[in-house]
């Protein structure tokens, strides 16, 4: 009975121990009547928001006026331990039969690369021809399949294909576990 | 450019002879900075295909080089508009492997991937299967071909990335 006669006694402006201070806090602001001008920053807050979005705007226009630039391709850059002029690789002289040798076997596979390509040609211009012949011939049947034949093919692209390998993959071969890791260089502009 | 070496007074009627560059058509003043502007892509009609990416992909850059060089002089004897012949960035990759008695991932090489573009366009349909098999007979060990549309998404991956306008802009937004 000490407890609820001390706390009779202890004034009004100080808060409850029971309650949390916080919303007893609240309470009291509440409670108390406000005649002072509440300093609340109304007008401030939409033009510092609209300043913000302004610069935002400036900013965004700015990176934007840059063009955009392209990655740079490593390929075509040559790497600085190949510039250096000091290596140089001294051949020893060739007889005579070994450059007769050299240029008539370079004689022979010009001749040689000269009819494959040749080949290719004429089997290219083979291909045409027996093409527009079918065609020729589909048109005379009937007119619709012609139409159809000579439209595109949306089943074509994309079209992709793995180059043939020296060797087959072998057989029951077990791969060591193991993982890959991109290294890229990443360009920022 | 009015008067050459031999000069003719202006009073004479030979002056102004041997002009001829009011006769060439004019040309448009180049700017020292061009903008790396995207050219229009091309949709192409019901017998034409539009544009078209022969994109190769290989570990070995002197094949991927030669073949690309082959494709372009091929396009090129067959008549076939090769509107844009460029390389896109290397790519390298890490291949580590795990050692059979430990853990440690150890380095087993550095591989860089080349990639090689033509883009053709206007290739009609009939031609299509006859350049695609030539092409693909004279494909080289390890070279991987795709054949497909240009879109602006190609494009752009050859474009470096902006992470700060990206990010202003989903600020924005």
């Amino acid at each position: 009975c000490l407890f609820f006669f001390l706390s009779s006694w202890l004034p009004q402006m100080v808060p409850s121990r029971g309650s949390h201070w916080q919303s007893s806090l609240l309470t009291l602001r509440a409670s108390l009547p406000m005649r002072a001008q509440p300093k609340k920053k109304k007008k401030v807050d939409p033009r510092r928001e609209q300043a913000q979005k302004d610069r935002m705007k400036k900013k965004i226009k700015k990176l934007e006026k840059a063009a955009p630039e392209m990655i740079p391709i490593e390929d075509f850059v040559t790497p600085p331990k190949y510039l250096d002029n000091s290596r140089v690789r001294s051949l020893p002289p060739l007889s005579f039969e070994e450059t007769e040798r050299r240029v008539l076997l370079m004689k022979r596979w010009c001749l040689f690369k000269q009819k494959q390509d040749k080949a290719e040609k004429q089997a290219i211009q083979t291909l045409i021809a027996a093409q527009q012949e079918a065609l020729k011939e589909l048109r005379l049947e009937s007119e619709e399949l012609y139409q159809a034949a000579i439209r595109r093919d949306e089943g074509l692209f994309p079209f992709e294909r793995e180059g043939p390998n020296y060797t087959p993959p072998l057989p029951g071969y077990d791969p060591p576990e193991g993982k890959c890791v991109d290294i890229t260089k990443v360009y920022t502009q | 450019a009015l008067v050459s070496c031999h000069r003719h007074y202006r009073s004479r009627p030979t002056h102004g002879i041997g002009r001829y560059k009011y006769l060439l058509p004019k040309e448009a003043p180049k700017k020292k900075r061009d903008r790396v502007q995207m050219k229009e892509i091309d949709v192409g009609t019901e017998h034409e295909y539009g544009d078209i990416n022969i994109q190769m992909t290989s570990y070995d850059m002197c094949l991927v080089e030669h073949f690309a060089q082959y494709v372009h002089r091929l396009c090129n004897r067959l008549a076939v508009r090769v509107k844009e012949s460029y390389a896109m960035p290397t790519k390298t990759n890490e291949v580590l492997f795990l050692e059979e008695r430990g853990s440690k991932m150890q380095l087993d090489a550095v591989l860089t991937t080349h990639q090689r573009v033509v883009q053709i366009s206007g290739l009609s349909s009939t031609f299509a299967p006859i350049l695609l098999e030539a092409i693909q007979s004279n494909q080289p060990e390890g070279v991987h071909l795709l054949v497909k549309e240009h879109t602006e998404a190609d494009f752009k991956s050859r474009l470096k990335s902006r992470p700060e306008l990206e990010e202003l802009l989903a600020q924005m937004s």
